[in-house]
């Protein structure tokens, strides 16, 4: 964990006043050498290292969400233990070792901040969006939840509370959203499509598109 | 053309927990340059090689324990050096180095 994502692309394309490491020459005689023989290719690397460095993830929780929504068993063992329910659908490992999800209610709304950095829950989410790791989302989704909500487009009616989690190295939280009307007999791919990121965060409710029966 | 470079995810889940890419709260670290080439080479020379993911794991989990902690070196550089070290001694398996 770290307070701020260092950028770590800074070195590309600039000039190189350190001489190169042992590691770093090895690692381009190698490239060089499986040119040659045709294993690779610098287009066919470059394309990988491009993907892999803007891929958020797929936003797994959408699965999850979704399953929770049809499945009651499923939905009481992810409210119990989320980390081994999120295993079953082939979800987890580092930074995801520790999730609680926490249920929306007709008059209980949860949102998740890490008021300390970013902490997120990766693996289901994908990286986290740039707000989430801001200092005024970070102190506000703790003093002012509701405006924070409203700026987002979430209306609240006055009975509703406001529980805000916050996340840390050691506990991931995850917010299940509730499912909304005009959803019967939609299959889970279906749902999950309409489970936004923003709505696993607590900062959005899953809506039916409009035209959507 | 060869096939698409297989989605990040499905690396995670071929490296599983035993020796997973170095991340910082789920990004990817790449101190510099090359090590997310050593990256995308492995994933391309892998492809092109008909090589296993399994395979290249015991080679990679093999290299983490062969390799002493050099000092002043990070996590993100040992590991590279590592997956260059079973890159090589799995193609070379393969006869192709």
């Amino acid at each position: 964990m770290s307070d701020e994502h260092g950028h770590h692309h800074d070195e590309h394309g600039h000039h190189h006043p350190r001489p190169a490491s042992a590691v770093e020459l090895r690692a381009r005689a190698l490239e060089a050498l499986l040119a040659e023989r045709g294993l690779v290719s610098t287009d066919a690397i470059d394309a990988v290292v491009e993907l892999y460095e803007h891929d958020v993830g797929p936003q797994n929780g959408a699965r999850v969400v979704a399953r929770a929504w049809v499945d009651e068993a499923y939905r009481r063992r992810l409210l119990t233990d989320a980390t081994a329910a999120i295993a079953e659908l082939g979800f987890g490992g580092a930074e995801g070792e520790n999730m609680v999800v926490v249920a929306n209610a007709p008059a209980v709304h949860n949102m998740i901040v890490c008021t300390l950095c970013s902490c997120y829950p990766w693996p289901v989410l994908g990286l986290p969006p740039n707000w989430y790791k801001s200092a005024p989302y970070r102190a506000r989704a703790v003093s002012e939840p509701r405006s924070v909500l409203a700026e987002f487009g979430v209306s609240l009616a006055d009975g509703v509370e406001v529980r805000v989690w916050d996340s840390s190295a050691e506990i991931r939280y995850l917010v299940l959203p509730l499912r909304p009307a005009g959803t019967d007999g939609w299959s889970e791919a279906e749902l999950a499509a309409i489970v936004t990121r923003d709505c696993m965060i607590g900062t959005a409710l899953p809506a039916v598109p409009a035209g959507v029966r | 053309m060869s096939a698409p470079a297989p989605q990040l995810a499905a690396v995670d889940r071929e490296l599983g927990d035993a020796a997973p890419l170095p991340r910082d709260n789920g990004e990817l670290v790449f101190e510099e340059q090359w090590q997310g080439r050593a990256l995308g080479m492995g994933v391309v020379a892998l492809e092109r090689a008909g090589a296993s993911w399994a395979e290249f794991r015991s080679h990679l989990a093999a290299a983490i324990a062969a390799r002493p902690a050099a000092e002043h070196e990070s996590a993100a550089t040992a590991y590279y050096a590592c997956w260059l070290d079973a890159l090589e001694s799995l193609l070379s398996e393969h006869g192709l180095l």
